[in-house]
């Protein structure tokens, strides 16, 4: 229980016994799973089995019914820990009346910028070249998920907690995200995906996660 | 990799939140009609009488221009709530309480500000005498802050709830019976030409202790309206 092991393969996520149940009616769990930095997992669930609630509650956003998680060995919601999972959710968290510029500086603002990392240079590794300052409101909806992507480029987390990061993406959008992963996980950062679609995703994954 | 400080995290969200008020600049105009619409309906009701409109001229321009604010507050976290950036907000390692009081020094700055401007034009279309003038903007510039941060409070416990614009009201307005006992009492002293600083020293007393403890109670009452 060390609080800040070492980055490298050392386990970044936690989680012992956790479930959860909304008024006393079981939505999944008791779940175990470990995930290092490197790892990639991918959540398996039919819609309704708690993809999202387990990604809300992994966030600290959302408290488990019991059980436990750790992220870097603090819990989800410490404000210690705060900053490093970040979650890409169905509400994409952009402001529509900003730019893609805009959102990402108020973005770096709150959470900081991955070492070596700029607004620009992220903006065009996502594909958005041009639509810099162009409303969010006016964006395709892909577009729009690409910009979230860029968020999650941009910011230092190390654990990313992705909510159907496919959905909405055109074939070049999901070799987006797959690049994305890789360059994180070789990173040593983590992330836990859920997902329906893709199954060219599916060899990405190091770890499956069975939600019933 | 170090976060960035409370400073930045701050002025991140105070910078957003006005840019996007310049962004729709025309909304913040709509309270601030709203206010001239109201003040104009009471000569109407009650007749051009210059004596009987100075008397009640204050309490006109103070509720009017606190229901103007209460009919804006609802956009303070409701949008955030809607397009996700509400949780961004809540996972950043700033403390949520201060990222909040930027969000509701912004609010007060789009929408009291203007109110509080246009006021003295309220209060003259109702024949409020110009000694008294001062006053009532004195009461106004403690009692508008006081409304955002009561009003945050109560939005944010409603946030999660659909059609939230009545309850709102009927859950905010009785917090707001001693801030208008206390700002109207000021002003109706200074027309007697009686000592006018205790009910606003008692104001200004009300914003202080607002001050320190809404922003940290809204963050508490968020977590929980989004823990569900």
């Amino acid at each position: 229980m060390n609080p800040r092991p070492s980055p490298a393969a050392a386990t970044l996520l936690e989680v012992r016994e956790l479930a959860f149940a909304r008024r006393d009616e079981p939505v999944f769990g008791p779940l175990n799973f470990d995930l290092a930095g490197g790892e990639i997992g991918l959540i398996e669930g039919d819609n309704g089995s708690g993809k999202t609630t387990l990604l809300r509650i992994l966030a600290g956003l959302l408290r488990a019914s019991s059980g436990s998680a750790r992220v870097d060995g603090l819990a989800p919601g410490d404000p210690a820990a705060a900053g490093m999972a970040l979650l890409l959710g169905h509400q994409l968290g952009l402001k529509a009346d900003l730019g893609v510029r805009e959102n990402l500086a108020v973005a770096a603002g709150l959470y900081g910028q991955r070492e070596g990392c700029g607004i620009t240079d992220t903006i065009t590794e996502v594909g958005l070249d041009g639509y810099a300052d162009v409303p969010v409101r006016q964006l395709s909806a892909g577009q729009k998920k690409r910009a979230a992507l860029a968020r999650l480029r941009l910011l230092p987390a190390r654990l990313w907690l992705l909510d159907e990061p496919f959905a909405n993406l055109d074939r070049a959008g999901i070799a987006l995200v797959n690049r994305l992963l890789d360059v994180h996980v070789a990173g040593h950062g983590a992330a836990l995906v859920t997902t329906h679609g893709a199954v060219s995703f599916r060899d990405h994954a190091t770890r499956r996660i069975a939600l019933s | 990799m170090s976060a960035p400080s409370a400073r930045t995290g701050y002025v991140a969200v105070l910078r957003r939140d006005l840019l996007l008020a310049w962004r729709r600049r025309g909304e913040a105009a709509l309270p601030v009609l709203y206010a001239l619409i109201v003040a104009t309906l009471f000569p109407f009701a009650l007749g051009p009488e210059g004596a009987l409109l100075s008397r009640i001229a204050a309490g006109v321009v103070l509720v009017t221009v606190l229901l103007a604010m209460l009919l804006s507050l609802d956009g303070l976290f409701r949008p955030d709530w809607e397009d996700g950036s509400l949780e961004q907000l809540l996972l950043a390692p700033q403390p949520l309480g201060l990222l909040l009081a930027a969000k509701i020094l912004a609010h007060w700055l789009t929408t009291a500000l203007p109110l509080l401007l246009a006021s003295p034009l309220l209060a003259a279309m109702l024949h409020l005498p110009t000694a008294v003038l001062p006053v009532l903007m004195a009461a106004l510039v403690l009692a508008t802050p006081l409304m955002s941060l009561l009003g945050a409070l109560v939005v944010a416990l409603t946030v999660g709830t659909r059609r939230s614009g009545m309850l709102l009201a009927l859950m905010l307005l009785p917090l707001m019976v001693p801030v208008v006992i206390f700002a109207a009492g000021a002003v109706s002293a200074a027309q007697q030409g009686l000592p006018f600083i205790a009910p606003l020293a008692w104001l200004g007393a009300a914003l202080v202790l607002a001050l320190v403890l809404a922003p940290a109670a809204c963050a508490a009452a968020l977590r929980i309206a989004l823990d569900a």
